[in-house]
């Protein structure tokens, strides 16, 4: 009986709550722009039927939602594979799957993502992308051993400075950081495609901070954001190093020009909140949160409970949140909040997962 | 290789997924009578990647722009949005356009009525809007029927249409209600035990027959379920009113009658008498729960019935389990001197504590 009434108590609350809602009005003039389009979201009249033009956009799509994380491209990338998905016969391309594959991963739905990958990889063993993709996939869910058996696919099918990149990034997860880095150190950059560049930065920086090297991690993390300023998984990365410092300004300029993404408006939520600061980035996050959690998303588990407990210092939430994000995913971020999380809300227990996992795994991280 | 260059780019950044939320749309409706009043709201966005509204394709989408496609925009809702009732498909008819301005950008507000022949019992919604446009759209639904609220999701994978039926609901909540509360499920089964069984110069025998138990079993669940219907209604009607400290404790103690009377035989043929005598008050205990719920104004009666006939179906199938159990055991003297009794005072005992429970401990 109680339960019941809970649930109909908690339906109602969702329903109050959520999103906030002003009063819909007419605008006065004709002329007001209510919208202004970004590239390639303009009506589109009929579905594209042609293979060799569908991948092209769906890529240009997929790249798009990661230089603004603009999660509707995802959407408009999606729609571009639809008609090869969800034939019956023949079986789609293994182009098509891997490209569905990176659109799911970027979802956090990798269970799914994999199986996609497993599909393309039945039909082309040797298409060096989906092993990329799957040891990808695998490592951000914490399966090592199996990340790592897809590297060693790379190497037959692929560049092998990127099949060095993969498996030194596993290695340094694995009980192996400092030779890790130093080969990753080593290794030569001219060789290495340009967006694998980026990728080699962005891997220093972290194996250095995770090192305890916070000047040199600065260093890397500023010269992949030269080669590559779009690159926000490195903004982000090199933003927390600069929170964890304490330069608060410093995140604020670091990230004034990308208030349009989630990640980006957490590191400024928090610096915001230690400068006194108070602006609308909190109601910006806290609606998004709120429409996904009701949508059902996964995407921003790890963002909503470091929110719950470094902006709005709700201990218990941020737990629930970070012990849902951890079902979901297991990076060193990962660790650190379910860890911080459990601290915060006293129930240092709740923590045993991620603290079994850095065991097994022999995860090195001075931050834990 | 010059693909695998292209995509590497974040491949390992996966960790981080990104920002804004994927294409949603808000709907609420509201259930007045045969009318339902509800408004869509869509992002500016959506509506020009759906429907193509910047006529001068300069990328900047004006109020002016958004009136001139109002009739596609209506055309292309109609099509892709659908109420229906019991009694059929409820035609939508549109309101003016409006904007409504969230936290994310201007949304597209569009308000409408739905008329259904009759009052919706239950409400279908089709939803495929932003269908083959962006897979990922989904519609946050927030439904007010009467005084209850419900929230859904709408589009994609999950299902094309959403029951809001007061009858489902009732149900469901009588159901789970009768498996919920024990005390209602000990007191049957306590009457129930000796069904399999005759009494016979002061010691229990098997019953003769298998007819002869089911007719036992059949006079007392039945004297139960028109007992506690009478009350509930009644209780539910407003028109009798019982403390529910009083209530909950005799329901405690009718428990422990019903268990000793299978320890120390008083009333062996009667049994359906105390099944109607205590099912009165086990009515007004099912009866708070729909107090503490709420009856939807204009379904009271049906939310009543489905909510009575829940607490019947979920009785009927602990009924079905147990008793042929029960039946198979009946020849041996183990069920006849040793379970039925002790389990009998097994169950009196727990009674006896929600008794001390409900009646002489301070509540809350």
């Amino acid at each position: 009986m109680k339960r019941a009434l809970l649930s109909v108590a908690v339906l109602a609350l969702a329903a109050s709550t959520g999103t906030s809602r002003a009063a819909p009005y007419v605008p006065r003039d004709n002329a007001d722009v209510l919208a202004e389009l970004p590239p390639g979201a303009a009506h589109v009249a009929a579905p594209v039927s042609r293979l060799d033009v569908a991948l092209p956009l769906a890529q240009f799509y997929i790249g798009r939602a990661r230089a603004t994380g603009d999660l509707r491209y995802l959407g408009y990338a999606e729609s571009a594979l639809v008609p090869w998905l969800t034939r019956a016969e023949p079986a789609p391309p293994p182009a098509v799957l891997v490209l569905h594959a990176t659109i799911l991963q970027s979802r956090h739905a990798f269970a799914a993502s994999l199986e996609e990958l497993d599909r393309a990889l039945a039909a082309q063993p040797d298409n060096a992308q989906a092993w990329l993709t799957r040891s990808t996939v695998l490592r951000v869910m914490g399966r090592y051993a199996e990340a790592a058996a897809a590297c060693e696919q790379l190497s037959k099918a692929g560049d092998a400075s990127i099949t060095t990149l993969c498996t030194e990034s596993l290695h340094g997860l694995t009980g192996h950081l400092e030779s890790a880095y130093a080969s990753l150190v080593a290794l030569p950059v001219q060789y290495l495609p340009e967006a694998a560049r980026a990728w080699r930065y962005s891997e220093l920086g972290e194996m250095a901070e995770r090192l305890g090297l916070d000047v040199a991690a600065e260093r890397w993390f500023k010269e992949g954001l030269k080669l590559a300023p779009d690159d926000f998984y490195m903004r982000t990365a090199y933003s927390d190093l600069l929170l964890r410092n304490g330069r608060n300004d410093e995140v604020l300029n670091l990230l004034s020009q990308y208030r349009s993404m989630e990640p980006m408006l957490l590191r400024i939520a928090i610096a915001e909140k230690r400068l006194g600061k108070p602006g609308d980035t909190i109601a910006l996050l806290a609606n998004a949160f709120a429409v996904e959690q009701q949508r059902g998303d996964p995407v921003h588990r790890r963002e909503q409970a470091r929110f719950l407990l470094d902006v709005e210092q709700r201990p218990e939430q941020a737990l629930a949140a970070a012990l849902e994000n951890w079902n979901v995913q297991r990076e060193p971020e990962d660790v650190l909040i379910l860890i911080r999380a459990a601290q915060a809300a006293h129930r240092p227990r709740a923590a045993a997962p991620a603290l079994d996992f850095v065991r097994t795994a022999k995860l090195e991280d001075v931050r834990l | 290789m010059k693909r695998l260059t292209l995509l590497l780019i974040g491949l390992w950044l996966s960790g981080v997924a990104h920002a804004h939320v994927s294409s949603t749309g808000f709907m609420t409706l509201n259930v007045n009578g045969p009318e339902v009043d509800g408004s869509l709201e869509l992002a500016v966005r959506d509506v020009e990647r759906a429907v193509g509204i910047d006529a001068n394709r300069d990328g900047k989408i004006t109020w002016g722009e958004l009136l001139n496609s109002e009739h596609t925009l209506n055309q292309y809702v109609g099509q892709h949005l659908g109420l229906s009732s019991q009694s059929g498909t409820c035609p939508l008819k549109f309101k003016t356009l409006e904007v409504n301005e969230r936290v994310d950008g201007k949304y597209v507000w569009l308000a409408f009525t739905a008329h259904c022949q009759t009052a919706p019992e239950s409400l279908s919604i089709r939803y495929h809007l932003m269908e083959g446009v962006d897979p990922s759209h989904r519609g946050l639904l927030t439904l007010t029927m009467g005084n209850k609220v419900r929230t859904g999701v709408l589009g994609g994978r999950h299902p094309a249409a959403v029951e809001a039926s007061p009858f489902l609901e009732y149900l469901g909540v009588g159901v789970e209600h009768i498996w919920g509360g024990i005390d209602h499920l000990l007191f049957l089964i306590s009457l129930l035990l000796p069904a399999v069984l005759t009494r016979r110069d002061g010691r229990w025998e098997p019953v003769g027959s298998a007819r002869a138990a089911l007719l036992d079993i059949l006079r007392v669940v039945t004297a139960f379920t028109v007992a506690h219907s009478i009350t509930l209604t009644l209780a539910a009607s407003n028109i009798v009113h019982l403390p529910s400290r009083l209530t909950e404790s005799i329901i405690a103690a009718s428990i422990i009658v019903a268990a000793l009377n299978n320890v120390f035989p008083l009333v062996t043929e009667a049994r359906a008498r105390i099944a109607f005598a205590f099912g009165l008050l086990h009515g007004f205990g099912f009866a708070s729960v729909l107090a503490d719920m709420g009856l939807p104004g204009d379904a009271r009666l049906l939310a009543l019935f489905s909510f009575n006939l829940g607490i019947e179906v979920g009785q009927l199938a602990v009924v079905l389990g147990v008793m042929p159990i029960v039946y198979s055991l009946r020849n041996g003297s183990l069920y006849r001197n040793r379970l039925m009794p002790l389990g009998s005072a097994g169950i009196a005992a727990l009674a006896l504590v929600w008794v001390v429970q409900r009646a002489l401990l301070p509540s809350g």
